[in-house]
Formats: C-alpha cells, structure tokens, sequence
C-alpha cells in the first residue's frame, strides 16, 4: 500500500493503550456472581477497537490474541455462557499479554512468548466449556485455520460499490483463489450470497475484501456441515434457503467485525420466510420429508442467533408457519425475548431480533457508517433513551461518553499557552502599576477598562491551567489490579475503595504519582492488613480494606491511602532505630516514630517477601514526592490501621513560595521546606572553630546558610541581627536561612533556567515576579551542600 | 579554516548573505542575521551567582528567562556604561534565547564571501577561532564573529556541555 501507516502508529498505540486500560478496569469491576450485561459489552467493545486497530495497522499477533478474547467475550455477552472467575483471570492474563505486545511494538519489536499461545489456547477452551464431546459448533470461527471450512459471505454489493456483475465477478475470483467459491444467490438480488470452501481463516479472507471494502461491510459466518458427503449439497440448498433467516441474521451481526445493519435489514426482509418466494420454497420442503428434520439438526447443531436456547424443532416449525409472527410478540418472540435480560426486554422489543445481545445498538451507535443507515423507528428511539437513563446510574457507559469528545494536545503547545497567559498577566499588573497614578475620575474608561482586563485575564489563567488537569482516577484505576494480584499473592482478601476519582490535578503529576501511589498501596497490603486468620483472631472481618482517597484542599491536593491493618508498631521502629545508629530524642511523639519509616534502609518487613525488600523504599516514595514539591505524613493506630496523607500542589507549574529579599535580589523559597522564620538575637549565633557557624534554636544547633555568602553578593555582609532565620527542612536535617527580609507570599509560576542558560547551583529554577522581573527559586538543599563547601 | 566554515554554515556561497554589525569601544562587528532574533534596550536583570562577570545575568523576556551577556566584558574592550543607548541583542542560536550586550548596532550589510578575508594569526596573544575573517566596508574593518560557536564554547559556560552532547 501507498500510505505509510506507520505515522498512525502513535495513535493506535495511545487508543489501544486506553482501551487496554478501560478493559482492565472493566474487568475488575465485572461481578461474577450477577454480571451486567453493559459491562460484559464495554469489555467486548474494548477488545473489539483493539482487534481492530491492530489488524489496520498490521499488528497480527495483537489481533489473534483480541480475536480469541472477543470469542468469548461475545458468548459471554450473548449470556451463552456464564462467566466465571476462571475466565476473568483469564481475561486480565490476555491483557496483560497484549500490553506486553503493544509495547514491544512500540519499541519496534516483535513479542515473542510462549505465553500467547498459552493464554489463547486458555480463552480458546473456556468458550467452548460448555460444549461436551468435542462437537463445537463456533469452533471454526475461531479462526483456527488448520481444517476445511465453510464460510459464507453474505453482502449487499451495491453498498459496498460493487455493483455491476463485472466487479462482482473480480471478487468472486478473488476470493476463488482461497479455495472452492459458490454462488449461493441467484445474483440478481440486492444481496450476493457466497459459500467459501477453504482452509484460510477469517483473516485471509478478510484481506481479500479489505482491497474492495470495509470488511465490517460483508458479513462473514462459517457453515458446519454435516460429515455425510451426500447431505452437503442438501445442506447447502437448506442455508441457501435460510442464509438470510433472522437466526442467521442475529450471529452474523455479532460475528461480523462491524455489521452492516442496512443491508442486515434488508436480507432479513427479502430473504425472511415472511416474503414471497419463500412460502413457495418451503412449500416445498415438506415434499422431502427429511429436510425439516435436518433443518432443524442444523440449526440446532449451529444454534444460530436466538434459538440456541430456544427448543431448536419448535423454533424451526414456527418459523415455517408464521415467520413473520416474530415480529409481533408470537410465542417465537417471546421464546427470543427470554434470552435477553428482562429489564430490556421493552426496550428493544422489535428490533430485538437483529441484535440477540442487548447491548449492540450501542456499538451499532459508534459505527458512524451504520448508524447513519439504520432508519431510526420508534422502537429503538426508545431504547436508545432507555439506555441513557441507565447511562446515568452505570459507570461503564459514562466514561466512553466523556472520552469522546476529546482532542490530544502535546504538551508542549499547553506549556507555551500557559506562558503566553502568565506573560499576559504580568502586562496587566504593569500597565494596573502605571495607571495607579492616574485621576480614576477623569480617565474612568480607562479604569473601567483595565479592571475588565484583569477579570479576563484571570478567567483566561483558570481556563488554560484547567486544560492540563486530570482527573485522579487515571492513576487509580490502576490499583484495583494491583490490588487483587498483590493480595491473591500473598494470600490475604483485601478489597479496595476508591473516593474522589474525580479530583482533578496536573497530568505530570499524576504521571508521577504512580509510583509512589503503588508502592504505598503495596506496602499497605503487605505489612498493613493481616492475614484472614488473623483479622478473625482480632475481632475484624476477615477482608481488609484499602481506602484511596484524593481530595482538593485548598490549593493543594490530599490523596489518602488508609487501610484497616494493624498499625505500625512503635516499639519495633524505635528498636530498629536504635538498631541503625539513628538519633531519637528521649521520648518522642507518635509522629516522630512515624516518621522512621522514611528512613533510607529502613524496613519493617520480617521477611523480603515479593513485594518488599526490592530496593524501593517509603525514602523512595517520600522523595518522588517532595519532588513534586508535596509532603506526605504518617498517622497509625495500633490495631486500627496506618493512614498516609500525601498533600500535593494543584501544578508542578506553579508553586506557593515566600519571597525573601537579599540585598537587591529577590528570591522565592518553596512554602513546603519552610518550618518557621524569627528574628535571631545575638547569642542565637555560635561558631565553630572560629568557622562553622550554626545557629541555636530551640536547642538545636543548625548550621546556619547566609545567602550573602553563597551568592556572594560582593557587599559586606550586614548585620546578621538586622535580618531573618528562616529554618528550613532539607534532606539532611534543618538548617537555618539567614535573609534580609522577608516580603511576601506568592504563587509563582516556574520556569526553567535550563531553557537557556545551565543548570545553576542552589537554584531549583526562576519566576517572573509581579513587576516582570526574574526572580530565583531557592533550592534549600543545594544551599546546604554549598554553604558547607564555601565555609 | 576559513573554506571549512563556508561549508558549515554558508549554504549560498557566490550569492551575498547578511550580516548585522555593531560596535564594541572602537571595533565594529558583524554576525549572521539568522540568528538575530530581536533587538532591545537593556532592562535591569537578575544577577546569578558565581557565574563569570560577563554574564551580567537573567531576564524576562516575555516570560522566558533569557540570560545576559555582555560582550564588552568578554572581549575587555571598551567602557561598560549602561545608558539609554545600550543595545542588547537577542540570539536564536540552536533553539536557545541569549542576550548578548553591545554598545550600538550600526547595520545591516551584505557581504559576498569572496569578501572576507581570514584573519591573521595571532597567536597565543588572541584565540581567533570563534572568528570567521575580516570585512572591509568603506573603509572599515568588520570582524566576522561566529556567534554560534562563540556561545556555545565551553570557556563561555553557557551551555551544560552535558546537555549540548545530548542536544
């Protein structure tokens, strides 16, 4: 082909990285015991872009891996088979398996694993668990292209711009070239009707029509025939005779990667029993005596569409007398109807036929193509409006809602609309500072004017910082996997709750989240909850429970993870404290103990067990999350469970700080490192060996940091006692800043020294300040390391 | 060593490309006009420290943080004297922002390369490998300064060379 489809490669990875996502969650949520049938159908819909997404872009191993998973999805949607938890596992075990190919491709490589074939040939056996004695009537759509298979093509050629006999007849040889070809149709009709004899698989032939249409466009299903050599050409007759039978109809509309209902709806008009030729056809069919017999076989054995549950002879025989009875509430109706769930039965009454699983108009929905020629009835009007009021309540079909209309934006064009409307905001308070002086009387329109200015500005400010926000639960949807895998390996039942899934904050932070986030939750499952035995020992339910909650606070974001566990142990951290040397004062709070667990090296575990003792510990986690310019805090009850707050700026782009003066310099300091400022008196300071100067402070000695000397400002030094301590935290310890003074709290917006200049030692970065000029985020550690160096 | 920079940077050759001259103290001289992103007076700035006194620091430029060099400075050449007539100009060079501190910018001339000349060699006295060769335009001498590479030198401190091997 012409077109280099890889320069679409990005986004089939992004939408199939989505999809992946959604599926998994989905997933979870699924109740085994009492499944909703839209869940069941989110999931087939995930699979469904993904299968397709990557058969497009020639991804073949990630689509027989989806192929085999939406096999039984679609029985499991149908409610042919009741899932179990045997197949979720398998589910999540197939995803897994295709993110791992998904990011093989990413990385332009191939995915080879034993694995894949494992977990198809797993999915494979599952759907077909029901059926006994290896008779498996869908097997062959499977795929598996190792015996002869009938398949059947049934299109409306002038849909799909195939419309004189000639073209026609290039498909035909096309497709001949698979294997042995038959008209099944009289040709003439508005819908061609092939049978393919063939060992190719659905995906070969697939291809074929790939080069004249949408395969979506042409149904593709496969024909059991019976072993007898002898009854193939009657049973051919005999599809022939019910190729366009609303039970063939109704599997072919879910088989069909993307069915087209237009010309579904028309094969079911023509070619139904209801219209003209057929009563005439099947006037004759009594005069063969066998062939209701084996008509009935057939349908049975194939269980098309609706009558797999249906007592096949009956369905069969209704057919015959009144097929057009089905329409209208006919004991065959209603026979249909007890297939699909109850509560939908009124919706989709009518139409129910064409779509055995209740949940495909909604897929019928997302296909433009089809949407737009299926005419809209009243009936299916009223499902549709049905659906939405259910919409409101289920989770599943809120998110693709909210999804849709979203574009990708890189973020750098965000970062540089953020800067243009700082910039703007900063011209405001200029132009505000000069017209200050004017007479508000005499230049009122210009008064008026710049106050008009300064409220859009401002909106404009919220609008473009919102364009970067997330909401929280693209981090959390995470954890309910983590979860179940992290506590089915280590055997205990813990069950997860998550609140404020909304709660949006920047899409780098949350990115940054992630980790921290799983590690705590991992360590909460691990050391926090107890083992069933345990928990039933003290009096609690046997399943733990994990809390993830995220929450806006002020300017900040609270992202909690509680569990109902058995606290942290006091005595133990203190013993292992003293154990590594680290100084405790003689009595310390509950919050000082805590606070051990940030210890580099520090662990409480007995044993390394899988999750534990791998290097990353809460030292890790505290300093990712510093990193963001958050705190996190540790609050435990013996016995109650162990509570970590993390409290998060909003951005990364901006950041609360206090600036302080130096001389003629401003500086920012970050509000989060700064413990407390006061005014020094004169004993406060002491030196060491006549150098090392440190400052006392509430009987502490803390080396003292003069940012005239680090800077070297080149102006004497000014009276220490004319200035400002401000203790700070570092990663070492506090220290004490000593400033001129102190002038005011900001929210500063952070740029990057790096864009252009280098990397500057003891600055973490630079603001704009109010009046346009440049202002230096301090770096308190930086400072430290320095200070010592220059002392 | 002037040959090898033509096919570096000059893609015309025989046709005349642009320069902007300006002057430091008594010397004038010329840089490619491509890489002139604007002109502006000086604003106050933002002194950084323990960086090279030349470096004079770092503004807001539209809410960038572009840093200042003063060009004076570097060459030791004439009087440093910020005035209304101080003329800062701003370099686009490999996608960094750099202000580069002049006493006045005189022009905008076309020069054939047939028209440079290499500079001497000095020496150890100068290091004249930061510039291109010698301009005559009526009567005066231009220095062709290669500002790409001047800024981007490792004596100027600019650039993280960490970060320009990755760039």
């Amino acid at each position: 082909m012409s077109i280099d489809m890889s320069q679409f490669y990005q986004v089939f990875f992004e939408e199939a990285g989505e999809n992946l996502a959604a599926m998994e969650s989905l997933l979870l949520e699924l109740d085994v015991q009492a499944p909703d049938l839209e869940t069941l159908n989110a999931i087939f819909r995930a699979a469904h872009s993904i299968k397709g997404g990557a058969g497009t872009f020639g991804f073949s191993d990630m689509a027989e891996v989806t192929h085999v998973l939406e096999t039984l999805l679609d029985r499991l949607r149908k409610q042919e088979l009741d899932p179990t938890v045997e197949m979720i596992d398998a589910f999540l075990q197939a995803g897994d398996v295709l993110k791992s190919q998904l990011q093989a491709h990413q990385e332009g490589e191939e995915y080879e694993d034993a694995r894949v074939a494992e977990v198809c040939e797993h999915l494979e056996r599952l759907a077909h668990s029901d059926e006994g004695g290896g008779e498996a009537p869908v097997s062959a759509r499977d795929g598996a292209a190792s015996s002869v298979t009938h398949w059947r093509l049934a299109f409306a050629p002038a849909s799909i711009g195939r419309g004189t006999p000639g073209e026609r007849q290039a498909l035909f040889e096309a497709l001949g070239e698979l294997g042995r070809i038959q008209d099944l149709g009289d040709g003439e009709s508005e819908r061609c009707l092939w049978q393919l004899t063939s060992t190719a698989g659905r995906g070969a032939i697939e291809e074929i029509l790939a080069f004249v249409c949408e395969p979506g466009q042409v149904e593709i299903d496969t024909v059991e025939t019976p072993g007898a050599p002898p009854a193939e050409t009657e049973t051919e007759t005999a599809y022939g005779f019910f190729a366009d039978a609303p039970g063939l109809e109704a599997e072919s509309s879910v088989a069909a990667p993307e069915p087209d209902q237009d010309a579904l709806g028309y094969g079911f008009f023509e070619g139904a029993p209801g219209t003209e030729p057929t009563p005439e056809e099947r006037a004759e069919a009594p005069d063969q005596p066998q062939e209701p017999d084996l008509l009935t076989e057939i349908q049975e054995s194939n269980g098309y569409g609706f009558f797999r549950n249906a007592p096949g002879s009956e369905a069969a025989l209704d057919q015959e007398h009144k097929g057009y009875g089905l329409f209208g509430g006919s004991p065959g109706m209603e026979r249909v109807a007890a297939v699909a769930r109850q509560d939908r039965l009124d919706d989709e009454l009518g139409f129910g036929l064409f779509n055995p699983a209740p949940g495909s108009p909604e897929s019928r929905a997302e296909n433009d193509e089809a949407s737009a020629s299926i005419p809209m009835d009243a009936s299916s009007a009223k499902s549709t409006a049905g659906r939405e009021s259910r919409a409101a309540s289920g989770n599943a079909a809120k998110r693709p809602a909210t999804t849709d209309s979203s574009i990708r934006v890189s973020v750098e064009k965000v970062d540089q609309l953020i800067n243009l409307v700082g910039e703007l905001v900063i011209t405001h308070a200029m132009l505000a500072d000069s017209a200050a002086g004017l007479d508000p009387v005499v230049h009122e329109r210009i008064m008026a004017g710049l106050s008009n200015l300064e409220r859009n500005s401002r909106d404009l400010q919220e609008a473009v910082m919102s364009i970067r926000m997330m909401p929280i639960s693209f981090v959390f949807n995470r954890f309910p996997r983590v979860v179940r895998d992290t506590a089915a390996s280590l055997g205990k039942k813990v069950t997860l709750k998550l609140i404020g899934e909304d709660t949006e904050l920047d899409k780098g932070l949350i990115e940054r989240l992630a980790d921290p986030l799983n590690h705590l939750v991992r360590n909460s499952i691990d050391h926090g909850i107890e083992r069933p035995e345990v928990r039933l020992a003290a009096g609690k339910p046997e399943t733990g429970e994990i809390v993830l909650r995220a929450s806006h606070r002020g300017g900040s974001v609270v992202v909690e993870v509680s569990d109902d566990g058995g606290g942290l142990n006091r005595e133990k951290l203190l013993a292992k404290a003293a154990k590594q040397g680290i100084p405790m004062p003689d009595n310390p709070s509950d919050k000082d103990v805590w606070q051990l667990i940030f210890h580099a090296g520090f662990s409480t575990a007995e044993r390394v067990t899988d999750i534990s003792g791998r290097g990353v510990g809460m030292d890790v986690v505290r300093r990712n999350i510093e990193d963001m310019n958050g705190r996190v805090e540790v609050d435990s009850t013996a016995g109650r469970g162990t509570h970590i707050t993390i409290r998060l700026p909003l951005t990364l782009a901006i950041l609360d700080g206090l600036s302080v003066r130096m001389g003629e310099e401003m500086f920012i300091l970050p509000l989060t490192v700064i413990r407390e400022s006061i005014q020094p008196r004169a004993e406060q300071f002491k030196t060491i060996v006549g150098k090392g100067r440190v400052a006392q402070i509430n009987d502490e000695y803390l080396p003292l940091v003069s940012l005239h000397d680090v800077f070297n400002s080149g102006r004497p030094e000014p009276d220490p006692l004319d200035g400002i301590l401000v203790i700070v935290e570092t990663n070492e310890g506090r220290a004490a800043v000593l400033v001129d003074e102190l002038v005011a709290q900001h929210q500063v917006v952070i740029k990057s020294l790096e864009t252009n200049y280098r990397k500057v030692e003891g600055v973490s970065g630079a603001t704009i300040m109010g009046d346009g000029r440049v202002a230096l985020i301090l770096d308190v550690d930086a400072l430290v390391r320095l200070s010592r160096r220059g002392g | 060593m002037n040959d090898e920079r033509r096919e570096g940077s000059a893609v015309a050759t025989d046709s005349a490309r642009e320069y902007l001259t300006f002057t430091l103290g008594e010397e004038e001289y010329g840089i490619d006009i491509l890489k002139v992103q604007e002109i502006r007076g000086y604003d106050a700035v933002t002194k950084i420290a323990n960086s090279p006194d030349f470096i004079k620091g770092v503004i807001n430029m539209r809410g960038i943080i572009v840093p200042i060099i003063d060009m004076r400075l570097k060459f030791h050449l004439g009087q440093v004297e910020y005035n209304e007539f101080t003329v800062v100009i701003i370099l686009n060079i490999s996608g960094r922002i750099m202000g580069v501190v002049v006493d006045g910018v005189s022009d905008v001339i076309a020069l054939r390369g047939d028209q440079i000349r290499p500079a001497p060699e000095f020496g150890s006295v100068l290091d004249t490998a930061y510039i291109d060769g010698l301009a005559t335009l009526d009567e005066r001498m231009i220095i062709m300064v290669d500002i790409e590479k001047l800024m981007t030198s490792q004596e100027m401190g600019l650039v993280d060379q960490t970060h320009l091997a990755v760039a």
